[in-house]
């Protein structure tokens, strides 16, 4: 297999489709023994028909409510799950067929599962993955040295895993997942819990691995910081489906960008309107300006047409918290004249 | 250092490797200090209860269900170290099949180039090498002490392949409960019941040739007197010559048969993940 | 409706003391409703409760019905001391079984909790959850009774079953004592459930057989050092008149439950001190 070339589609996902068959229990005092003889089915579609694709390199947030499928969708990328329906594709394989090849171009970490042994010191749980992957035993040590770099491992790597800090156990997951130098990473919810400190730390490191290393990753996460500071692109899936394929700026003009430019004018006449604004607030020389009710402009354009109309000799600009935003795309509230 | 496009050729470059991850139990075992001391210390004072036990039943008797007093402590003593040393540490680990399901990291086990089924095998054979190092060194210690007779040089080789088709059927059988967690029917209190089960039936407790007669005609259609009351028999010299080809051939029959069952749960255990997730 | 607490000032002792009771009863009830709420899993840690009492069933019903007996002892009456084991054990098990989870507690933050509630502490470790482990116990031990009971091969007069009473409350109370003491060390040792755990195991292992048919020097240390022989052996021996061998005086034997008493008040006084001390668990 040739490696792909930056920006190569290396993971494709093509009408991906999961559709859960569970049988539940009846209630009542028969209700054990009823659903042995006649079980009630129920179907549920956690994941329908989403297609995107990751380039080789690229470092992707995929976002959503909690169950809306990404759990679900990650599971079918990575080759745990069988789609119902749709294929993958990465990097040339099909992870669900093909799961122990796929298994060395892929890393994995789950935030809220290790796959370290509890009662083994981390190095030694290092130590057998190198088994398992088959690495050669120099390439390990140089490998383990460079994430011990970057992650400073072995200030803990002798202590054993359940003994370890939620900090200091994802780092070593991260370790880990990253041990047989796989080109794509799949990442589920990494920092959950940590403090922000580590949590920096963490960024910093997937920052290294995509810019400097060139790996390919794949991420979900609830932290907005978290998708601000690292994704260069977002995908958004909510109730099964895909949502949004593009970047944060897509998602703020669809579902939020609500924003308020707060001037201190110099010379407070008597008419401040600005074309396409709307004045949200006035307070003697203070006004506070919104988007106007048709044709929203961006920030960008609401500040310009503020300065080239007034003299200000002060502004503080308010953006919608991207919390806010998401909050807005979870609850499927799309702003009215941006739908696609 | 490469770059991380660079694809694996596939090649194998240490085909032992995966041999050597069955170290992952005992090595937490061996590490943690004290915990080999405590575990030796443990079989000590059950060994030693066992011998003065069984002694003191035999004052005034001289034979038993056919056997002597030495052959008695024999067999309760080998009993003794099997039982307190084959049963799996991986729960130590949070390596169980029953945590792994229940905390969702069993999807490890299918992130890697390493089936769950071979790194299950590969495991066992750590773990029962283990604990057969356990009843090696109690033998050894226990031997020249007096403490357990001699076996029949001529029956050597017979009672360590028994003992090699026990362990055998003693992991197939865990491996039966352990892939029963895959359809959640088990939890802690069922694994402990299962646990006493296997012990009583298998001689653990007391030799079965005390046991009543039609308790003897149930375990023989069970597997578990293969574990431990076969070749521990054999040791002792407890079973007839001409029983003996034949309780091998079970031993075998059991062997084979469970792993045939087991490879069936394997595979629907593997669809199981797939098709519901982990 | 009133709920009379303890230390108002204006009652007697005795309708305090009968009053805690209450409230220790009605808090049982309810902890074991709780429990009973899960019928499958009650059913299931009874059954569990019972298996593990796998070897000391098998010991008496196939066993010692093959052998004659031990260490001077007939078969009928090394039974007697199992089950006498058995009931001292179960009931310790019900009445101050909690003692043995005091690592739990501290680690969940419940000592804290229990130091800010106007009742003794150690009367809420009891109260903090039903063990239903107690009931398969309690199984047993009454059908090792029966048994045991049945088969004696001494009459039962009025005073064997009085020293048979002394001797369970004995054993009881010997029992509650050691692993008091223990608890103590555990309201500050992480650690020490590994020593609560070893000594219970040897409880367990020891405690069903006439002690003589031991070494010199390992009877006295199940004697003296760790008072195994206290929990059922000895008591038994006042039960059956079997001497012979035993390390310790008739005297202190006659005087079981006193020595039991003794030995329990001054594991609480130790177990007070130690929570006086107590430090709770770090941020």
């Amino acid at each position: 297999m040739t490696p792909s070339a930056p920006g190569e589609p290396i993971v494709t996902a093509t009408h991906l489709t999961k559709v859960f068959h569970t049988t539940s229990r009846r209630s009542g005092r028969w209700g054990a023994l009823s659903s042995l003889v006649a079980p009630q089915r129920a179907s549920k579609t956690a994941v329908n028909d989403v297609s995107f694709s990751v380039g080789a390199g690229e470092l992707v947030a995929l976002l959503g409510p909690n169950g809306a499928g990404k759990s679900t969708t990650i599971k079918m990328l990575t080759g745990i799950l069988q789609p119902t329906a749709g294929s993958v594709t990465v990097a040339g394989l099909d992870p669900h067929r093909n799961r122990e090849r796929n298994a060395r171009n892929i890393g994995a970490v789950f935030g809220q599962r290790t796959q370290l042994w509890w009662d083994l010191p981390a190095r030694e749980s290092l130590a057998i993955l190198r088994d398992i992957f088959e690495i050669d035993r120099a390439a390990y040590e140089r490998r383990l040295a460079e994430l011990d770099e970057l992650l400073d491992l072995s200030a803990f790597w002798d202590s054993r895993v359940r003994h370890l800090s939620l900090g200091q156990r994802v780092r070593c997951d991260l370790a880990a997942a990253l041990l047989h130098d796989p080109p794509i990473v799949f990442l589920d919810e990494p920092t959950i819990g940590m403090d922000v400190v580590v949590k920096e730390q963490v960024r910093e490191f997937l920052r290294h691995q995509v810019h400097e290393r060139g790996r390919t990753v794949l991420l979900t996460t609830h932290d907005m910081t978290e998708v601000a500071r690292l994704a260069e692109r977002v995908v958004l899936v909510n109730h099964g489906q895909l949502v949004v394929d593009g970047t944060l700026d897509d998602i703020r003009r669809r579902f939020g960008g609500s924003w308020q430019v707060r001037v201190t004018l110099a010379d407070p006449g008597a008419d401040v309107a600005v074309d396409g604004l709307r004045i949200v607030d006035r307070d003697g020389p203070v006004v506070a300006f919104g988007p106007g009710d048709d044709g929203t402009p961006t920030l960008e354009d609401a500040l310009r047409r503020i300065i080239e109309r007034h003299r200000i000799t002060g502004v503080v600009i308010e953006e919608d918290d991207l919390e806010d935003v998401m909050r807005q795309a979870y609850l499927d509230r799309e702003l009215p004249d941006t739908v696609a | 250092m490469s770059t991380a496009t660079a694809a694996p050729d596939g090649r194998r470059t240490r085909p032992w490797a995966h041999l050597l991850v069955g170290r992952v139990t005992p090595l937490g075992e061996v590490l943690a200090g004290g915990r080999v001391a405590t575990k030796a210390l443990q079989i000590a004072v059950a060994v030693f209860l066992s011998v003065v036990l069984w002694r003191a039943l035999y004052v005034g008797t001289s034979s038993q269900a056919g056997l002597d007093r030495e052959q008695a402590v024999t067999y309760a003593v080998l009993g003794t170290v099997l039982v307190s040393t084959r049963f799996s540490a991986s729960w130590l680990n949070g390596d169980t099949v029953l945590q792994r399901m229940q905390q969702g990291t069993i999807l490890f086990w299918f992130l890697r180039p390493m089936s769950a089924r071979r790194y299950y095998f590969v495991r066992g054979l750590g773990e029962l090498g283990y604990a057969q190092v356990w009843l090696a060194v109690t033998v050894l210690v226990c031997l020249p002490l007096g403490v357990i007779q001699e076996p029949d040089p001529a029956m050597l080789p017979v009672f360590v392949v028994s003992l090699l088709l026990g362990n055998a059927i003693f992991y197939e059988l865990n491996l039966v409960l352990d892939l029963l967690c895959f359809w959640t029917v088990m939890n802690q209190s069922a694994v402990q019941i299962m646990f006493f089960v296997q012990t009583l039936l298998s001689g653990g407790f007391a030799p079965l040739w005390f046991f009543p007669d039609w308790f003897r005609t149930v375990s023989l259609l069970l597997p578990f007197q293969g574990t431990l009351n076969v070749p521990v028999s054999i040791y002792v010299g407890r079973l007839p010559a001409s029983q003996i080809a034949g309780s091998l051939a079970l031993q075998v029959g059991w062997v084979v048969g469970l792993w045939l069952f087991n490879r069936w749960l394997w595979e629907r255990a593997s669809r199981r993940v797939t098709v519901q997730g982990g | 409706m009133t709920t009379h607490l303890v230390g108002t000032g204006s009652e007697s002792a005795a309708q305090r003391f009968a009053a805690a009771w209450i409230l220790a009863l009605r808090i049982t009830r309810l902890n074991l409703r709780a429990r009973l709420e899960y019928r499958a899993e009650f059913l299931l840690t009874v059954l569990t409760g019972l298996v593990w009492q796998t070897s000391i069933l098998v010991f008496a019903s196939v066993l010692l019905v093959r052998f004659p007996g031990m260490g001077g002892w007939t078969s009928p009456q090394v039974l007697l001391i199992a089950s006498m084991r058995m009931v001292s054990h179960a009931l310790f098990i019900l009445l101050f079984g909690r003692v043995l989870w005091i690592t739990g507690l501290v680690q969940l933050g419940s000592i804290e909790a229990f130091l800010l509630r106007p009742l003794p502490v150690y009367r809420q470790v009891q109260l903090s959850m039903f063990s239903v482990n107690a009931i398969g116990d309690l199984l047993v031990a009454a059908t090792l009774t029966t048994m045991a009971v049945t088969r004696f091969d001494l009459p039962w007069t009025p005073a064997r079953v009085a020293l048979l009473l002394a001797g369970l409350l004995g054993g009881l109370l010997v029992e509650a004592a050691v692993h008091t003491a223990i608890s103590a060390f555990g309201l500050h040792l992480g650690g020490t459930v590994y020593w609560s755990n070893w000594t219970e195991e040897l409880m367990a292992t020891f405690g069903n057989y006439p002690l003589n048919i031991l070494p010199k020097v390992a009877q006295a240390a199940l004697t003296y050092v760790l008072p195994i022989a206290f929990l059922a052996y000895l008591p038994a021996s006042l039960v059956t008149g079997q001497t012979q061998g035993r390390a310790v005086p008739g005297l202190v034997v006659a005087l079981i439950p006193l020595v039991g008493l003794g030995a329990f008040v001054a594991s609480r006084l130790f177990w007070n001190a130690s929570l006086r001390r107590f430090q709770g668990v770090s941020g």
